[in-house]
């Protein structure tokens, strides 16, 4: 498909690059109030990246980004019977 | 609608059915790595020893760097669709294609450098924590393999009918797939080697 305005595809991949760095480097703090939040925002921006831009949910039919959160909807049933599973094996 | 007005349309509105389905596959595919995903998660959440048992044998930092292999693999892809579709360039979309297919054996020579490791430490299928981790692995580098297949086709089996700055949609296509193989491995790499 073709953008008007295209973002600027070499920032974007700076960006993904630096986040895995840091993502790296705060995987060896200790404190895990600090490092679980940060590896969890991180990696979600990371894939929002991905997904808006170098896949162009940002600027393509908005049919295609229901597709993609269905899988994560269908996949709501599955966490459910992991939760309720688990406290029994435990 | 006449039947000429049909002829006109139906190859934009084919091209798009072609992009849809690849949307559909995707979410499908969502659906699949999100059951993986789980079963790490409550392999994690039901073993209490899984740092001192498992983590201490993965290389974090090798891991880092083919993730970085992978991330700049997207980038390239996204340069393919640009040369392609802005430019009509056939030697930079080549170009691109090409560092695509070497980067997606570089990240598979790290994978199974890795997995060569483990086994010398003793982690194996049979082992509580090896068997979730090489199952889902090895579906995520069969993934990638199966892109590299893709884009070699793209590149050396596509010349009869080249693509052009109108006709690039199998480029995209390919695009969108590798770019969702890269979103599964950056949630790999969180889940499994860094929390």
């Amino acid at each position: 498909m073709e953008v008007k305005n295209r973002p600027n595809y070499l920032l974007i991949f700076i960006a993904l690059a630096v986040f895995t760095l840091v993502e790296t480097l705060v995987s060896y703090v200790q404190q895990e109030a600090v490092k679980l939040p940060t590896l969890i925002v991180l990696a979600v921006v990371k894939v929002l990246l991905v997904l808006l831009y170098f896949m162009h949910l940002k600027f393509d039919s908005k049919v295609f980004g229901y597709l993609f959160m269905a899988g994560c909807v269908l996949s709501i049933p599955l966490i459910l019977v992991l939760m309720i599973v688990m406290p029994m094996i435990v | 609608m006449s039947e000429m007005h049909m002829q006109e349309t139906a190859p934009v509105a084919q091209q798009e059915n072609t992009k849809l389905g690849i949307w559909v596959f995707l979410g499908g595919e969502v659906v699949f790595f999100i059951s993986l995903i789980l079963l790490i998660a409550f392999t994690r959440l039901t073993h209490t020893d899984y740092d001192a048992q498992f983590r201490e044998h993965l290389s974090i930092p090798i891991i880092a760097l083919n993730t970085f292999v992978l991330v700049t693999s997207s980038y390239f892809v996204v340069r393919a669709l640009e040369a392609i579709s802005y430019k009509g360039d056939q030697k930079g979309l080549r170009n691109n294609m090409l560092m695509i297919i070497v980067l997606g054996l570089i990240f598979l020579g790290g994978q199974a450098f890795e997995w060569s490791e483990l086994f010398a430490a003793g982690v194996d299928l049979g082992n509580t924590y090896g068997s979730p981790f090489f199952t889902v692995t090895g579906l995520h580098g069969t993934h990638v393999f199966v892109g590299i297949l893709w884009a070699v086709y793209l590149l050396f089996g596509h010349r009869r009918m080249p693509f052009t700055k109108e006709n690039h949609l199998g480029i995209e296509n390919f695009g969108l797939y590798w770019h969702f193989v890269d979103i599964v491995w950056i949630i790999l790499f969180t889940i499994i080697y860094l929390i």
